[in-house]
């Protein structure tokens, strides 16, 4: 039996929104701690990571651990008609094959249900391991957004490059270059417009920026957005989820030119 | 009758269970959470290949695991006895817990009683009984190695010490190996493997293990166990394949075509490289090299592709990267070459670029040396690279269709290099001719094209390592009319040279200059459709673009 009740239920849209176009079908995994989700995209290339403790919901009741497959694309249909002030509950019963979305409106004068089939997912579990990152920018979200946005009119990946002097995003294509720095800004009014950079040396990689541009649809989940990077290990990009978990994206980096040093065949 | 036998089989039964005492335990436990966390259906038999117990302890085990746990569970009993039916005929039955009652009536005398499962719930499905032990016969019957209970009777109630099972018998996934002229050293070399194999070793089992997770009883998972079971033993599966060639060249290629699919499979197998990024070390250059090679080979290719239209290779990949190149460099051409200084050989290699050499280059490359070179895109030294890589792949080739009799040593050579070498050897002898004309005619073009400037440019770049850049400047149709002439010409001095590069490692075999006309031919039209191909779908192949199983490993 699963019972989790999302009083902030636009939270769950905005989330399904984030990821739906990077992963068709994905398991999400409930245990006592939390509603959780792990899925790669089809090309193997980026992860997402998804956690919602069980604190931040409501009413959490999951007897044991449960893991259930969906389509993204389906369950965002769903959850599309469910309002934006709506009260969300999932329900599942052990040993089911649906999963049931019951939305009730704040004034509790509406009430939907909206049950849907499961899949059975053969999901690979990747196991992530605790990293120190080179350089840590955290960054207002919706500039975030706007680099990557302007930056793919131009080229097809982005180079991200974290000095002392700041964070540049670059790209080149066939039209020209385009270049964007941050400097570090801790002195504005509100604290999530600010720019922080946390560097122990300097990192300079390369991603694809389709890629980026699918991330940033998690912009309205939060204010800001923490990018981690190490020069050896995919990018880190999270958004936090306000008093519930997080929502993360690991990137693998694109191979530079300069260093061929590309994956073993065997 | 019956009753005797199960005394028997009670008898037989007791004496596992009290050898193995202590991981019973253990495996208890296992049970629990596979059965209430996983929801899997727990049979004895995938319990006996998953924990390596005969499956009569595997049956004891779930009997235990029923008296302990059995509440909240579901039970399959196995009845087998005699049918009160008027033709008494024999008759094994599964039956659900409640009815087990009901269901030993219908038996004549006693039957056997035994545990068949342990699963959360009764599944609507029959088949999800053994959907889980299916896949895992699946997964061990695709086993390379010897080392599974399915590849031998080791629970079988009579053992014979003597006889062993030889390796070439049963490692059909491998390969067809014909079963060779063996020499007495290759005899004692099998049994000692057979012997090894016959011990369970843990990491087996953690292997086995872990498909649980991945396995929970849907048809379609099938596939997926399978590429699990290649990722996590990818080690395994390379060793007894190579010792496998040793013995046999044969199966060279039908090996090379595994690797191959081992290789382009969505990652699994990259999932073992997490160590590489972490440690910094780079022993994925060697195989880096051949894709290095394997790129720049075709951006060369394509240079000769557009200078003659005849000539072309069908390479996929290769046409990947050509595109990608075309469509960055507008006009002119542009490549890096990155020397690692700290290697003197590399260093060496980078004067030559400078001043052409070929006989020099060629004594230079050595295999060996060739998996040491990171990063080679420059013109003239690719082609040679390349040859080299290819007059490989040539002999391989050769080996294979030369029946046996070509020297052992070679053959080991080969199979040596060809765990390195993987899908690349595959293409490259396809059009191995051709882009030795190309390589040719790309050297000749710089003479003949007025045109057309080759610049050396070396400098610092900003993490310190000395960058060569080759810029070629000037007009294709130039080239072209150029070299059209020329191609022919070069065509015939070039088996000469391949036969050069050859003689390093090989001395037995010669390539056929016949052998150039038919991959001519052959190649040539399906090179516009690749490439159109490649224009459609760029991204999804970007050979530059990282793997995520590349850096985290699955659980």
């Amino acid at each position: 039996m699963l019972e989790l009740r999302l009083v902030q239920g636009s939270l769950l849209k905005k989330v399904l929104e984030a990821i739906k176009d990077l992963v068709n079908d994905a398991n999400f995994d409930c245990s006592a701690t939390g509603f959780s989700l792990q899925a790669m995209d089809s090309s193997h290339v980026a992860l997402v990571a998804l956690l919602l403790r069980s604190e931040g919901f409501e009413h959490y009741r999951c007897d044991r651990n449960l893991s259930m497959g969906m389509n993204l694309g389906n369950m965002s249909k769903m959850l599309r008609c469910a309002g934006n002030d709506d009260i969300i509950t999932i329900k599942a019963d052990d040993g089911s094959d649906t999963v049931t979305f019951m939305f009730e409106s704040p004034t509790q004068d509406k009430i939907a249900d909206f049950e849907m089939k499961l899949m059975d997912i053969d999901s690979e579990h990747l196991g992530i391991p605790e990293a120190e990152y080179h350089a840590i920018v955290r960054m207002p979200s919706a500039e975030f957004a706007r680099i990557c946005k302007d930056l793919s009119s131009i080229g097809d990946t982005v180079v991200i490059s974290v000095t002392k002097e700041g964070v540049k995003f670059s790209t080149r294509g066939d039209i020209g270059t385009a270049n964007i720095v941050l400097r570090q800004n801790t002195t504005v009014d509100k604290p999530e417009d600010s720019t922080i950079i946390e560097m122990n040396e300097p990192v300079s990689l390369t991603f694809a920026l389709r890629y980026m541009n699918s991330f940033t649809r998690a912009t309205p989940l939060s204010n800001t957005v923490t990018i981690s990077l190490s020069s050896e290990l995919p990018v880190v990009v999270e958004y936090k989820i306000a008093e519930m978990g997080y929502i993360r994206f690991y990137l693998a980096p694109k191979i530079e030119e300069d260093e061929e040093e590309t994956k073993p065949q065997i | 009758m019956a009753g005797k036998l199960n005394a028997l089989e009670e008898s037989l039964i007791l004496k596992p269970i009290t050898m193995s005492g202590i991981e019973t335990l253990g495996i208890l436990d296992e049970i629990q959470a596979l059965v209430s966390d996983h929801l899997q259906v727990v049979s004895y038999k995938w319990l006996s290949r998953n924990f390596l117990v005969s499956s009569n302890t595997a049956k004891r085990l779930l009997e235990e695991f029923v008296e302990k746990h059995g509440s909240g569970l579901e039970v399959v009993y196995a009845l087998s006895g005699w049918l009160k039916s008027s033709p008494p005929s024999y008759n094994i039955r599964l039956v659900s817990g409640p009815k087990l009652a009901e269901v030993k009536q219908e038996f004549d005398g006693n039957c056997s009683v035994q545990v068949y499962s342990v699963q959360a719930s009764i599944p609507k499905d029959p088949a999800a009984l053994w959907n889980a032990e299916f896949v895992q016969a699946e997964e061990l019957f695709k086993q390379p190695s010897l080392d599974n209970c399915l590849r031998d009777n080791r629970f079988c109630g009579i053992s014979n010490s003597f006889v062993k099972r030889s390796v070439d018998g049963t490692s059909v996934s491998i390969a067809h190996v014909q079963p060779k002229s063996s020499g007495i050293s290759q005899l004692s070399k099998s049994n000692s493997t057979g012997q090894k194999n016959s011990v369970p070793p843990p990491q087996q089992n953690k292997i086995q293990q872990s498909s649980p997770k991945v396995g929970p009883l849907s048809p379609n998972v099938l596939k997926d166990v399978k590429a699990e079971s290649n990722s996590t033993g990818v080690h395994d599966q390379a060793k007894p394949s190579a010792a496998k060639e040793k013995l046999n060249p044969l199966p060279a290629s039908k090996k090379k075509s595994q690797n191959d699919k081992s290789s382009s499979g969505t990652g699994g197998s990259l999932a073992n490289f997490w160590g590489r990024a972490s440690t910094k070390a780079k022993p994925g250059s060697a195989a880096a090299d051949n894709l290095v090679s394997n790129s720049t080979a075709s951006a060369e290719a394509q240079i000769s592709v557009r200078e003659a239209a005849e000539n072309c290779c069908s390479d996929d990949d290769a046409e990947d990267v050509n595109f990608r190149r075309a469509a960055r460099g507008e006009g002119n051409r542009k490549r890096k070459v990155v020397l690692d200084l700290s290697d003197e050989d590399e260093y060496e290699d980078a004067v030559n670029l400078g001043s052409p050499d070929p006989p020099k280059r060629k004594s230079d490359l050595d295999p060996k040396e060739n998996k040491k070179l990171l990063v080679i895109g420059k013109p003239d030294l690719t082609p040679n690279k390349l040859k080299e890589d290819k007059s490989e792949a040539k002999e391989v080739k050769e080996i294979n269709g030369e029946s046996n009799q070509s020297p052992r040593e070679n053959s080991a050579a080969v199979s040596k290099r060809m765990k390195t070498e993987t899908s690349f050897t595959e293409k490259t002898h396809n059009c191995v001719s051709q882009k030795d004309i190309n390589k040719d005619k790309v050297e000749n073009s710089v003479p003949n094209s007025p045109k057309r400037k080759k610049v050396l440019k070396t400098r610092i770049d900003e993490r310190g390592r000395e960058v060569t850049e080759v810029v070629w400047e000037g007009e294709e149709t130039e080239i072209k009319r150029a070299n059209s002439s020329e191609t022919t010409k070069k065509a015939d001095s070039n088996p000469t040279k391949k036969a050069d590069s050859n003689t390093v490692t090989n001395n037995s075999t010669r390539p056929p200059p016949a052998k150039k006309s038919p991959a001519l031919g052959s190649t040539a039209p399906s090179n516009p459709g690749s490439k159109a191909g490649t224009k459609k779908g760029g991204n999804q192949k970007d050979p530059k673009q990282g793997n995520i199983l590349s850096f985290f490993k699955k659980v």
